[in-house]
């Protein structure tokens, strides 16, 4: 203990008296590695931010990775069946999909068809194919005159879908499946519903498809739901107040009946197909599938992200051959007072091991610098454009790109400072010290 | 009594540009503690070269080399490393100080060698003591580049000393120095046999040498004593 505190202590003092020695030296291998730490921080911070923001828009819309995803044609019992089943569970949630007006009575909606307001007529002809071709199909607004309401998704909900889609909420707050049933029907919006219905002030009288009653919604709260078209979430219970479960899920945009299940619902599942069968529903109409988009993206990103991690490699490369060219000639001029410290006691693996400690350093402190330089940038960057890029809002510099730049600048000191120690170790103290 | 140390039957090879050549022949020496040995030869004879594997910078190839009663003639680096750390100290022609380190830093560098380790106290006071024992103590603050070459010599003495080594081994130390400086650096060492160390002094002066207690000649690879002992 005593012995290795004394090896560590003699040799602080010795790197440090060389590195005292050579400041400028040491800064300016410290410059030539610098952009190659850096270009290493770059790329992996871009990297992991890309990645963070692909994934965050990919949960929202398609759901977390494993999620089990089954369709379902709302047909027959079908609907009411699964409504049944998953009434009140936690660990698989169904999804209903109803079109929706919201605004002034027997007016055309701003957006007909339910697309984004502010692509007008994007989805403004609903157009159908089938096996005859394709061609309009009726909206039921036909000779109503234009006016303030909104076409939107409803979409029922069975229970908490936020375990597989975690939507943010952005104001108010998310639906709550506890308690019973409200007569009017709350409504969550998602941020492009609630940005129609600013835009267009619009009254609140809901209308649906398939109900003759029109329902006055509450709405409890906006959520982020990664959608391009307004849309909003309500209990399915609630729902049916208004429609008969047939009429749940009759969107004609919408994906039918949706269920999703966490992957550890077997069980669920086994129920939900049994029950389903026995209701009528066609076993083969039965589709079960597992969201994996991590996996494929993180595939195709990964690929971009080694080619530029090449490049970064290359520049580091440089900036080593730079600390290697300072360390071999540092080590020339310095072999008088390596044989001199060997000749005075000190073991050649000691010196070898400073000459690198030396190299280590100044890739650590180099990586430092360029970590510093990474985040100040991405504050800046954040700080200027996160108004224009939301996903440049309130982000964090990821800690892999940290771990990058260390490890970029520990390789970089190993690689600079390997060759310089062995020659420090192999100098003959006789040849030199002979006078 | 054991002699410090004791060489027999000791030879050495290099490697020349193209053929090897001896070096040393078999060489016997001797060195009790309190002994003074002056070692004289022409340019080229080897005495560097004997100062060398006397110091364990290198090793003999044949014959037998004992410190004390332990033999060290194929004692490995690592021991050899704490062994010139704890038994040898070294003057050479050229001091061999960092001239970016004080002349107190530079006497620290023998203690500073990962061999064991001393507080920052104790080394300050080993090293003003050692300083003091060559009579420069004053000078501890200065660099190399500001002292004289005899002052410089003595800090390498210091250095030498500051471990309290049983053996001095010195090569042609006052070969830079002027007549007067090389006469107080010598006896500076000459001293150092007072205490029980057993100094090996290299030199081309006679006159130096004739104030050593044996004054041998390597010639041919052999050690022998002088024939031409002068009497001052
Ligand atoms: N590394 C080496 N390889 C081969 N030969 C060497 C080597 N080093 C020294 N020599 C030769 O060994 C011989 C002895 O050298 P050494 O330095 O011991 O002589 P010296 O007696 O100390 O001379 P001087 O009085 O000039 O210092 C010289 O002829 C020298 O050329
Ligand atoms: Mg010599």
């Amino acid at each position: 203990m005593i012995r290795l505190s004394g090896r560590l202590r003699s040799s602080l003092i010795i790197g440090g008296q060389g590195i005292r020695a050579r400041k400028l030296r040491t800064f300016l291998s410290m410059v030539s590695l610098f952009m190659g730490v850096l270009a290493v921080v770059v790329v992996q911070a871009g990297a992991e931010i890309a990645n963070r923001a692909l994934l965050a828009d990919v949960e929202l819309s398609q759901g977390k990775d494993g999620t089990r995803q089954m369709y379902l044609n709302p047909e027959g019992k079908t609907v009411e069946t699964a409504l049944d089943v998953l009434a009140g569970r936690t660990d698989a949630v169904a999804m209903t999909t109803v079109q929706a007006i919201i605004g002034e009575p027997g007016v055309k909606p701003v957006n007909e068809g339910g697309g984004p307001v502010d692509q007008p007529g994007g989805y403004g002809r609903n157009m159908t194919c089938d096996v005859n071709g394709c061609y309009e199909v009726p909206t039921g607004n036909e000779g109503a005159p234009s006016g303030q309401a909104v076409e939107l998704q409803l979409v029922g909900l069975t229970g908490d879908i936020r375990s597989f889609r975690p939507f943010r909420v952005d104001s108010g707050q998310w639906l709550d499946f506890g308690g019973d049933p409200s007569l009017a029907p709350r409504l969550v919006l998602n941020t492009k519903a609630a940005e129609a219905f600013r835009r267009f002030e619009v009254p609140a009288e809901m209308r649906l498809q398939g109900s003759t009653i029109n329902a006055t919604p509450r709405f409890v709260g906006v959520v982020e739901d990664g959608g391009y078209a307004p849309a909003a979430y309500v209990r399915s219970d609630e729902l049916l107040n208004w429609l008969g479960a047939g009429d749940l899920s009759s969107g004609r945009n919408g994906p039918g009946l949706q269920v999703m299940m966490s992957p550890a619902a077997s069980e669920v599942e086994h129920a939900l197909r049994a029950r389903l069968v026995a209701a009528g529903t066609p076993e083969e109409q039965i589709h079960v599938n597992t969201v994996n988009t991590l996996e494929r993206m993180s595939t195709e990103l990964s690929l971009m992200r080694w080619i530029f991690l090449g490049m970064a490699a290359l520049v580091l490369l440089i900036g080593v051959a730079g600390i290697l060219n300072v360390g071999l000639a540092t080590v020339g001029e310095r072999i008088e007072e390596f044989a001199l410290r060997r000749a005075v006691g000190t073991p050649r693996l000691l010196l070898a091991g400073i000459v690198l400690a030396e190299t280590l350093l100044t890739g650590l402190l180099t990586a430092a610098a360029a970590i510093g330089v990474g985040v100040v940038a991405l504050q800046l960057a954040s700080g200027m454009f996160g108004s224009r890029y939301p996903s440049l809002q309130g982000i964090e510099f990821p800690w892999q790109a940290g771990v990058a730049g260390v490890v970029a600048g520990l390789v970089a000191g190993v690689l600079g400072g390997l060759v310089p120690a062995v020659r420090a170790a192999r100098i003959p103290i006789a040849t030199v010290m002979r006078a | 009594m054991t002699p410090l140390i004791r060489l027999a039957g000791v030879t050495k090879t290099l490697k020349g540009q193209e053929q090897p050549r001896t070096i040393l022949a078999g060489v016997d020496l001797t060195v009790h503690s309190g002994d003074s040995v002056a070692i004289l030869g022409r340019s080229g004879s080897g005495k560097s070269t004997l100062l060398s594997v006397i110091g364990l910078f290198d090793r003999p190839d044949e014959g037998q080399y004992l410190l004390g009663e332990q033999d060290i003639t194929r004692i490995p680096e690592r021991k050899a490393a704490a062994l010139r750390s704890a038994e040898f100290g070294f003057v050479f022609q050229r001091f061999f100080l960092l001239k970016h380190l004080t002349a107190a830093q530079n006497v620290a560098m023998a203690l500073v060698n990962g061999q064991g380790w001393l507080s920052r106290r104790k080394r300050k006071a080993k090293v003003l003591a050692a300083l003091d024992r060559v009579g420069i103590a004053h000078l501890a603050k200065h660099k190399p580049p500001r002292l004289s070459g005899g002052e410089q010599q003595r800090v390498a003495i210091a250095r030498a000393l500051v471990r309290e080594p049983r053996i001095l081994l010195a090569d042609e130390p006052t070969g830079a120095l002027d007549t007067e400086t090389g006469n107080l650096v010598v006896e500076a060492l000459r001293a150092t046999t007072d205490h029980g160390c057993g100094l090996v002094l290299v030199t081309h002066d006679r006159d130096h040498a004739a104030k050593m207690g044996r004054v041998l000649r390597l010639s041919d690879g052999l050690l022998n004593p002088a024939a031409e002992r002068v009497v001052v």
